[in-house]
Parts: structure tokens; sequence; C-alpha cells
């Protein structure tokens, strides 16, 4: 006999009844109430915690127990706890698996995923992407190009006469000038790499070379393309397990983790334009000389304040630290 | 007061815990499809261990059902980020789409919540209308952007009465009686709270930041809307929050008799979300059980129910509506937005 509040699916009107199970039948008998259903009809779910367990009858009847252990011996077949959820032990380990688990999502699973996918999208789509992008760059920040034209024809040249690794993308050269960005070059999704005048005028052919090379790596990798499919997972897992109320924060922590995905990319784009230097007989210390030059006219530019700021968030920078970089192309040049 | 009944919470941290590391691994290990299962389970722990009389709450819902509101929302979220890098206005197309089908989506989804809550062997309903979606979580929103915000408490009276309006357990319908008066009440102190932090921070920046800066103003305005922002999440949210939950029970009424009182004060809600936030971050997010139990005590345990007569005797008048409309719940699905 187990003591049980019934109510039967019709009014909310609790009734004080006693269970008992004789063979494959539960008994349930009240004051002016009693009711017969075959174990087989009874849908009992899984107990939760401490919380009362319950018998749901198929016409909405439904029965709550406080005694926990009693429910138990009354229906020893009825579903157990989950074994999973009921002791610290497979807590603790399916904690440490969990971890283990996001660290190598995050790791390995993420970037090969994004890979996976990147690798299938037809070229034709990141074509049309690369014409629509320059479009939006030189209604904002980008103006025509005032290169003297003999220049312009070595380097494009050069770039002609690149010889590249097996399956690499030869680089389409977009020139322009701009008076708001920094000298720069760029690689497009599609294989547009677009180089700045203030770049241009500022290094010597091996150094735009060298650069080239190294934006050909972003585009032979198509990395553009997994660092957006990387960065819009991370943004979704993070915004979905941080959850309901605080999801404006989600933003902080799920662009901390984009960042070593962008250091990754850079790191990879330096070894493809060191394989193209070597290939070409220019020397990757090169691409550090103009590494250089950039910081030096960087510092030039910006006030002390600033710095000192930069110089924190260059641990939380997409591009790995300049020093760093400086350094492994040295270190080939050797 | 007579007769008064307050709402118990009765789950543990280290009990939900378990439930919760389990429910992570799994969905991990499956793609993220086990999370719709965990959802169920999460709701159960949650509606069980709340009590109210001598009684607890239940859910009922499908785990798959809930798995195919999360792949909708997961295709809608992804095309549209991913959209947004590439074409911006293949990126409008789809937020406009996700505008257009949101009302109804929150419509079936609050149907599907609360037909799948129970208490006392009866089950709660959700009679809204489409139109009243639409007026509800589309038109009143986009007047409130087109007026700059201006008209959001107003907005947001409309969504809640919408949903309480709509709301019924068995038989018996929820009512909800605050104007909009009360919405703006509370915006009232936050915004002067906000101005006051931004002011205070531009000061304060144009003290610390050095002289040979240039554009001092615009680095300090940047740091000081940076730090505005963070105010308004740490402190105007729970502040927020915590009048919202009163102002909205305090409101409703069920059957016409029976009332409701939420006593959530600012500050117990801001040190329990204030807490959780440094507790979550300093545990890498496995404090977030421990937190999600805390949180739903304090907010739980400070709603009571105040019956216009003798408990048992309403009880006895509150009876289960007609099960008709049971093979069209049985194709409803939940799309999962907090609201």
């Amino acid at each position: 006999m187990l003591s049980a509040r019934y109510y039967d699916g019709r009014t909310a009107v609790p009734h004080t009844v006693q269970l008992r199970v004789c063979g494959s039948v539960l008994f349930l008998q009240g004051d002016n109430l009693e009711r017969r259903d075959a174990l087989a009809a009874l849908s009992i779910p899984a107990p939760l915690g401490s919380a009362p367990r319950t018998i749901l009858f198929a016409d909405g009847g439904r029965c709550e127990v406080e005694d926990i252990q009693g429910f138990a011996a009354l229906f020893p077949a009825g579903p157990g706890s989950n074994q999973l959820e009921g002791r610290w032990l497979y807590a603790i380990t399916a904690l440490v698996l969990a971890a283990g688990l996001a660290v190598a999502a995050y790791w390995w699973g993420l970037p090969y995923l994004a890979r996976l996918v990147a690798d299938r999208i037809p070229d034709a789509v990141l074509t049309d992407m690369d014409g629509y992008w320059l479009g939006n760059l030189d209604d904002s920040v980008l103006g025509a190009s005032v290169l003297d034209g003999a220049r312009r024809q070595a380097i494009e040249q050069r770039v002609a006469d690149l010889i590249l690794p097996a399956g690499a993308v030869r680089p389409q050269l977009v020139f322009r000038g701009s008076e708001r960005l920094e000298p720069n070059a760029f690689a497009l999704p599609g294989g547009s790499v677009v180089i700045l005048d203030g770049l241009v005028e500022m290094a010597d052919e091996d150094e735009i070379v060298a650069v080239l090379a190294h934006e050909s790596g972003h585009v032979s990798q198509r990395h553009a393309l997994r660092q957006l499919l990387q960065a819009s997972l991370v943004g979704l897992i993070v915004a979905w397990y941080v959850g309901d109320s605080s999801s404006l924060l989600a933003v902080v922590p799920s662009a901390l983790l984009q960042t070593r995905y962008s250091r990754d990319l850079e790191r990879s784009a330096d070894e493809f334009a060191i394989e193209v230097m070597r290939l070409n007989h220019i020397p990757p210390g090169r691409l550090a000389d103009l590494l250089l030059k950039l910081q030096a006219r960087q510092a030039q530019d910006e006030a002390g304040f600033v710095r000192r700021l930069d110089s924190v968030l260059d641990y939380l920078s997409s591009h790995p630290a300049s020093e760093e970089r400086i350094a492994l192309l040295r270190s080939q040049s050797r | 007061m007579k007769n008064r009944e307050r709402l118990q919470f009765t789950g543990q941290g280290g009990e939900y815990f378990k439930i919760w590391i389990v429910n992570l691994l799994l969905s991990i290990l499956t793609l993220g499809i086990y999370s719709a299962w965990a959802k169920v389970r999460r709701n159960q722990y949650f509606y069980r261990h709340t009590r109210l009389a001598g009684a607890c709450f239940d859910y009922h819902g499908d785990p798959k059902a809930i798995l195919k509101g999360r792949i909708i929302a997961v295709v809608l979220v992804v095309a549209y980020t991913l959209a947004g890098r590439f074409s911006p206005l293949i990126a409008l197309a789809i937020l406009l789409l996700i505008l257009l089908v949101m009302p109804w989506l929150l419509k079936r989804s609050l149907r599907f919540r609360l037909y799948n809550s129970s208490y006392r062997g009866l089950r709660f309903a959700f009679y809204g209308k489409t139109g009243g979606a639409y007026l509800s979580w589309l038109a009143w929103p986009l007047a409130s952007v087109l007026s700059v915000g201006l008209l959001w408490p107003l907005t947001q009276q409309r969504i809640v009465r919408y949903m309480r309006d709509n709301s019924a357990y068995g038989n018996a319908l929820f009512r909800f009686t605050a104007g909009t008066g009360g919405f703006y009440k509370i915006y009232l102190l936050v915004i002067p709270m906000l101005v006051a932090i931004f002011v205070l921070l531009l000061v304060a920046s144009q003290l610390v930041i050095p002289d040979d800066v240039e554009q001092r103003m615009a680095v300090g305005g940047a740091l000081a809307g940076i730090g505005t922002y963070l105010g308004m999440l740490i402190f105007g949210y729970p502040y927020v929050s915590a009048r919202l939950q009163n102002l909205i029970w305090n409101n409703t009424q069920l059957a016409g008799v029976h009332r409701f009182t939420s006593e959530v004060k600012a500050s117990g809600l801001f040190g329990i979300m204030f807490s959780n936030l440094i507790l979550t971050l300093l545990t890498l997010g496995f404090y977030k059980p421990f937190a999600d139990i805390r949180l739903a005590r304090y907010r739980i345990e400070h709603i009571s129910l105040i019956p216009g007569a003798d408990l048992e005797n309403i009880v006895a008048g509150i009876e289960s509506q007609a099960a008709a409309t049971g093979e069209e719940i049985a194709e409803m699905f939940d799309f999962d937005i907090a609201l």
C-alpha cells in the first residue's frame, strides 16, 4: 500500500488514495473512488531528483507520490533513475568527457568541418562574391589607383611569371588607392587580391611578391570562407550555451574564441608564402622586411596612448604578433 | 492576506548538475540532436520541482516536436549569418522572412509550451489568434523602432497582455489588468540612470586620458559607451527584469477572482545574476546549472497565489476544457525562443 494524490484529469480536485499492485494490475482506492488499470496501459515517467514520482493514466488521470522509495518498491520493473544522472562518478566522467570533446571540437573539429564545406563551394559563387565585395569597397573606402603604368605592369608580369605550388590559385591583382586605409594588401574570397598604392610605394618588387604570395595562400586555402564558417558556428554554439538571459554577453567569449582561428589562418598563409618564395628564389626574410616597415610606419602614426592600448590588444588580435611572424620568416631564410 | 499560497521550488544545484552534464555530453555526442530531449528533461526538472499548494507542475513536451523547431531556428540563423557576409541583399530578404514568420512561430510555440504544461492533472492552454500575434510581435515592435524606442514600454504591455489574456488553466482564463503607465514607470528610472553612468564615465575618461591623444572626446565617448552598455547589462537588466516580473504577476488574475503577487527585489536579483555571471565565467561555464537553479528559486519563490475564495472550493470549479484540439496540437512545434 502506498499513499498518493490522485487527479482525474477533468477537475483540479485532489483525492487521497492508496495504491496497490497485484500481478499486472494497479488498484487505486480512495473515498468514493476506485479504479484498476493494467500496468501496461500506464505511463510511469522516470524519476527526476527529489521530485514526487508520477503515474500518468491513459485517460488523463494522474497520481503524484511523495514517497520516492515506496514508489520504487511498488514498481520494481518501472523505469529506474537514469543511471548516468544518478551518480557523481558518472557526472564527473561526463564532465571530463564533455570538456575534452568541447576542446577537441574547437581545436580540430570545427576547422576540419569548415574546410570540408569551404572546399565544396563552387568557384563561380566565390567569383560573384568578389565582384560584389569590390563594388562595396569601391563605394566606401577605395579609390582609383594612381600608380605609374610601368610599375603596375612590372608587378603584373612578376605575378604572371610566379611559380606556384600544385593546386594553388594565381591571385588576380586589383590595384586601388585609398586615403583612409593604411598601406595594405588583402585577399577577397574568390581569388582577387586588392593591393593598395600605399603598399606599392613603400615596398620593392620582391617584397610585393612576398605579400602577394601570403595573400595567395589565403586565396588558395579558401581562408575567407573557412573563417566565416568557423565564426558563424562558434557564435551559434556559444549563444546556445550561454542561453537566454545574457545572450548579449555571448559576443565576448565567441569573439575571443575566434581570434585563434584567424591566427592559425595567418600562420598557414605565411607558411604558404614561404613555400612560394622558395620556389621563386626570394628569401622569405623579405616578407619580414616589409612587416617591419609596416610596423615602423604604424608606430609613427599612432600616439603613445593608443600604442600602449594596442600592445595589450595585440594578444587578442587576429594576426599573430608581428614579432612572432618575423621570427618565423627570418628563421626560414637561413 | 487570507490563504495566501506561496510557490515553492525544491530543485537543488547538485542534483540538477548531474542531469545537466549528462544532457550536455549527449548533446555534444549527437551534434546537438539530443538537445531537444535535453530540453524536455530540463523543463521536467524545473516544472516538477515547482510546487503550489501541495501539488507540482509537470511538462509533457514531445522532444521530436522541439527538434523540428530547433532545426528551423538553426537553418534560419545560419542562412542569415552566412548571407550577411556575402550579400546584404539576400541577408535582408532572409531577415524580412524571419520577421514575417516570427509572430506566427512565437504564437505556435506559446501554444505548445502552455498545452504541454500541467498542474493537478489539468493542462494550460493558449488561445491567441494569429492577427493578435502579428500586432504584438510585429506591428507594435515596428512602431517602437520607428519612435526611437519611445513606444517600447507600450509595446511590451501589448505583448504581455496578448500573452496573458489568451492563456488559460483548464477552463479558467487568465486576465492581465496593468495599463501602460506601469511599464513606462519602470523605464523612466532606468534611462536617467544609464545617462548618468555615461556622463560620469565620459568625465572620468577625460581626466584619465593623457593630453597628447588626438580626439580625446571621441575616444572617451567610445569608452563611456562600452561602460554604459556593461552597466545596462549588469545593473539595468536585473532592475528591469525584477520590476517587470512584479508588475506582470501583481496584475494577473485567474478566473476573475484569484490574484497573484510577486515581491522580487531588484537588489536581490542583481546579487544573484551578478554572482552567477562571475562564478560561471570563473568555472568556464560549469557553474551554469547551479546558477540556473538559484535564479529559478529566487524568481519562483517570490510569487504567491491569493485565492479569491477557499482554495479547495475554487479547485473544484476548474475543469479541463474539451480536448477537441488534440489533432492540431499533435502537429505543433516549439520554436525555442525565451520570452
